[in-house]
């Protein structure tokens, strides 16, 4: 197979356009296409602060690599999980990239500020973890954004979760969350970032591509919590359909947002947001769903505190009180 | 791997959907038409992740 621009031998097929480059033209085809998609739907400028979430998986570490050399002003933001080695892997992919390219790295540690990490979250409120992982991503992305002014938050998602995350709202007939789905999620309360997905344009396997040949150091593993989601098995049956019929997936999530969307944008009534009482961050509740899980959480693990205390108390009173052993 | 001469026959005879994974000899991707030798050592990366 020849690289179309070049005729040289190629890296990368992109079958659902009928083309395939070598290593460079496939790295400057696909700076090109994450630009267009950042200029084309408005999602930033190079004045503007952008807020990258990082995972330290291909995606997003892609995404920030983009962003470093298209100019823009790219900052990470880590959220420590605390799944054990996973997360801890995770984190120091993410501050050797960052050290790399001289690039700013702000990293929240959840087990250090909530008590426990988000499988302990879960656990402690009846959730399962990727709620609580989910819930947790949503909140703090938006606080730090917002806290530390950041003009616009930009995450990894790539076509293929986009298309996914469609194909599963379409089963469930999930208005609002159709709704929502799209690649500039603008501000509807002071205490809200604007969202964006500048790689909403870009295959799983492109992103993939990408990393090997710029020789950036991703996590290969998968979060333990993952195996068996529905996400993989959405994500399965939609490249069964890519194999044979190249562009399903592109077709999807692109007539869903220029022929679909826009009739469901006025069959939905706009959510009246306020601001939580405990926090300050945007909610349609007096307390956020954060604010309630944590708390939760934080008087679980006081009453263990109590409990586990008032256990060793005996102890402690019969060797302070001189009665111990002689 | 015996009587298989291409990337896309490799990926045949593993039974793996040639859009769920990047094929990598050494520091270059290969694709479908790419020819490998028994010798070849070959590194199949799955490309799929979520949660």
């Amino acid at each position: 197979m020849r690289c179309t621009k070049c005729k040289g031998t190629a890296q990368v097929e992109v079958r659902r356009h009928h083309t395939a480059f070598c290593g460079p033209h496939f790295l400057e085809w696909f700076e090109a296409q994450v630009d267009r998609a950042v200029r084309r739907e408005r999602m930033f400028t190079p004045q503007d602060r952008v807020l990258v979430a990082v995972s330290g998986g291909k995606d997003s570490l892609v995404l920030w690599d983009v962003l470093l050399r298209l100019g823009y002003q790219a900052t990470g933001l880590h959220l420590n999980l605390g799944i054990g080695g996973y997360s801890q892997e995770s984190q120091e992919k993410c501050e050797a990239f960052a050290r790399d390219r001289g690039a700013e790295l702000l990293v929240v540690d959840i087990p250090a500020e909530y008590g426990v990490g988000v499988e302990g979250l879960a656990q402690l409120t009846g959730r399962v973890a990727c709620s609580a992982c989910g819930l947790s991503k949503r909140y703090l992305f938006n606080r730090v954004a917002v806290d530390r002014g950041f003009d616009v938050v930009a995450t990894a998602h790539n076509l293929d979760d986009e298309a996914a995350v469609l194909l599963g709202n379409l089963i469930a007939g999930n208005v609002d969350a159709l709704v929502r789905q799209t690649p500039v999620l603008e501000s509807t309360h002071p205490g809200l970032a604007r969202k964006v997905k500048p790689l909403y344009r870009i295959a799983e396997r492109e992103t993939a591509a990408y990393a090997v040949l710029r020789g950036i150091d991703y996590v290969l593993d998968e979060c333990p919590n993952s195996a068996g989601a529905r996400s993989l098995l959405l994500k399965e049956a939609l490249n069964l359909l890519e194999r044979d019929a190249p562009g399903t997936k592109q077709s999807l999530y692109w007539n869903f947002l220029e022929k679909v969307r826009p009739l469901l944008r006025t069959a939905s009534e706009p959510v009246a947001l306020r601001s939580c009482v405990h926090c300050g961050q945007p909610t349609t509740a007096e307390v956020c769903a954060f604010c309630r899980m944590t708390e939760r959480v934080a008087r679980k693990l006081q009453s263990r505190v109590a409990v586990s205390a008032a256990r060793r108390e005996p102890v402690a009173a019969s060797s302070g009180g001189g009665g111990g052993p002689a | 791997m015996e009587g298989v001469r291409t990337v896309g026959e490799l990926l045949d005879r593993l039974q793996l959907n040639p859009e769920t994974v990047l094929v990598v000899r050494g520091t270059e991707l290969l694709t479908r038409d790419a020819r490998v030798a028994d010798e070849d050592e070959i590194e199949i990366r799955p490309v799929v992740s979520g949660g």
